[in-house]
């Protein structure tokens, strides 16, 4: 590794100078304290607001209907054909990721070439007209749009498109992660030695031709790579669409909290963590073999 | 450097890859058809608004409170996890243990403690919370610290650990003690990479905010929710472009930061 780093720590004079970074990190200070100081003054609360002694009482005993304490029916998590409906669900949940995964990655992989300046408009342009430009920035953009507005609302949005069922949240997690893979893509492409393609260019290869022999293999094991990450992250997700989307756990979850089934929720919860566990491991291995 | 293996492994990930797909898809229930009776018009109707926001003063004096809510959520949540992410990150790492033994069970407490932590999405940590200490800001800011907390808390630990060696045994020959060499020659040396991580965050931060709306707890995505109720799509898009600009500029601030702390 490269031994100094921090060359921007060391520069110089011993007084600190106000610099762009040093002056971010003062903006977020300022920016921490007016945060806090609004919560705090800025609005009036319907409940209480701050920590009191009610709050520390209502989650004592929040915590203990969700163990299930002091109740005589027998907790749902220690029922087997509870685990086996729960499973199911999880496993539900667990297609949902992957087509998910797999929609974004299409998606991605079909136009991140038009989101890399160096490939669109820097040395490696096609052609020069303001047109071909234009189809950087709408690629740009509707990177932009679908990963800045959240998988949630998303699927807010495609439940009155698409009917019930894991497929309107597949799709909002898609659209989502679509935006977020082809832009990582893109600037990998924008990260690379040009000099192959410039060579293949030369040699009197066409546009198309240097993306799929030059750019496309040299991008693919980094876009594995950021796509194992991202459905670790998708798999998180999964439970929030499923609250509006109506698959898998997230909809049960939802149900059982609102019927103060707490037990329920506890045993979700855990199908939950053991799902985003072994998709960790799962996907950990699946990096070291792209490796 | 087409070694055999590497192809092989290649066929392998390309196969798992199809075959998890393939299989994902027939978990779907198609019998009911893809889109709902009226879905197509609401495509339409979705995608009509979208370039149609409803730009009346009074709604973007809303979306202009609501972003601010947004905003504050991000911020104050962040805090939060700087405070869960800095102790736990530091013990995680393992680098002020005492004797060998004592950096084993520190890493693995910490580090299972943080897993624990980000496991569990923001929106789950704010229905659990919601339903544990009622609708109040707390709710809020710790859904958001919680998870964030031990996202930043691992990626301190692994960045803490990551730096030269060289630098610190020099520290060491000199005669300092293992803390002296963790405030002068370790934090020195991760600290960039861990405000760089930190602003990435951030931009992250403003999304989630907005997304905890949902549970009542305000800002952009409970507009969002109340607007799509009333099925009035071009009000959906003015929160929802108030909420592209909003992560664009921080995505812009963030990544400008970033670049000048690149090594």
């Amino acid at each position: 590794m490269n031994p100094a780093p921090t060359a921007a720590y060391v520069s110089g004079s011993g007084r600190p100078r106000l610099t762009f970074v040093s002056g971010s990190v003062l903006a977020m200070a300022v920016l921490m304290l007016a945060a806090w100081t609004y919560i705090a003054f800025g609005q009036s609360w319907p409940s209480h607001g701050f920590f009191s002694g009610e709050t520390a009482s209502r989650a004592w005993s929040f915590l203990r209907d969700l163990a299930g304490v002091g109740r005589e029916s027998t907790p749902a998590y220690l029922e087997g054909a509870e685990w086996a409906a729960a499973g199911r669900l999880a496993l539900t949940t667990l297609a949902m990721s992957v087509l998910a995964a797999g929609i974004a990655a299409v998606g991605a992989l079909l136009t991140f070439m038009f989101a890399a300046r160096n490939v669109m408009v820097g040395e490696l342009a096609p052609y020069r007209s303001p047109l071909w430009t234009a189809w950087f920035g709408v690629v740009r953009l509707a990177y932009a749009l679908s990963r800045s507005v959240p998988e949630l609302i998303w699927a807010m949005l495609l439940v009155f498109i698409f009917s019930p069922g894991i497929l309107p949240g597949a799709l909002a997690l898609a659209v989502h992660n679509f935006g977020i893979l082809g832009k990582l893509t893109a600037e990998v492409v924008e990260g690379l030695d040009t000099r192959p393609a410039r060579a293949l260019r030369t040699s009197g290869a066409g546009w198309f031709q240097v993306i799929v022999y030059a750019i496309l293999p040299a991008a693919l094991p980094r876009f594995i790579t950021y796509l194992f990450y991202r459905w670790e992250v998708i798999i998180r997700t999964t439970i929030v669409v499923g609250l509006v989307a109506a698959g898998g756990l997230g909809m049960e979850f939802r149900i059982s909290l609102s019927h103060f089934h707490y037990t329920t929720v506890t045993l979700l919860l855990i199908w939950y963590l053991l799902l985003v566990l072994s998709v960790d491991i799962a996907s950990a291995a699946m990096r070291r073999l792209a490796r | 450097m087409a070694r055999p293996r590497a192809i092989e492994s290649r066929r392998a990930i390309t196969l798992i890859l199809f075959a998890a797909f393939a299989l994902s898809l027939a978990g779907v229930d198609w019998s009911d058809g893809v889109f709902r009776p009226r879905g197509v018009g609401a495509i339409a109707d979705t995608l009509g608004a979208l370039f149609r926001p409803d730009l009346s003063p009074d709604l973007l004096r809303t979306a202009a409170a609501a972003a601010w809510q947004t905003l504050v959520y991000a911020v104050a949540g962040l805090t939060v996890a700087l405070l869960i992410a800095i102790p736990l990150g530091v013990v995680a790492s393992g680098t002020i243990a005492r004797s060998r033994l004592g950096a084993v069970t520190q890493i693995g407490s910490a580090r299972a403690v943080l897993a624990f932590f980000r496991a569990i999405h923001e929106l789950v940590w704010a229905l659990l919370l919601v339903a544990a200490i009622g609708l109040s800001p707390m709710a809020a800011v710790l859904a958001l610290g919680i998870p964030y907390g031990g996202i930043l808390g691992r990626i301190y630990s692994e960045l803490l650990q990551d730096v030269p060696q060289a630098p610190l045994d020099a520290l060491r020959r000199s005669g300092a003690s293992e803390w002296r060499v963790f405030l002068f020659g370790r934090l020195p040396m991760a600290l960039p990479d861990m405000v760089s991580y930190t602003f990435y965050r951030l931009e992250c931060g403003i999304r989630s905010a907005a997304v905890l709306g949902w549970v009542g707890l305000g800002g952009l995505g409970f507009q969002v929710q109340i607007a799509l109720e009333d099925l009035a799509y071009s009000r959906v898009w003015t929160f929802l472009w108030v909420l592209v600009v909003m992560v664009v500029l921080v995505d812009l601030w963030s990544s400008q930061v970033r670049r000048r702390l690149a090594p």
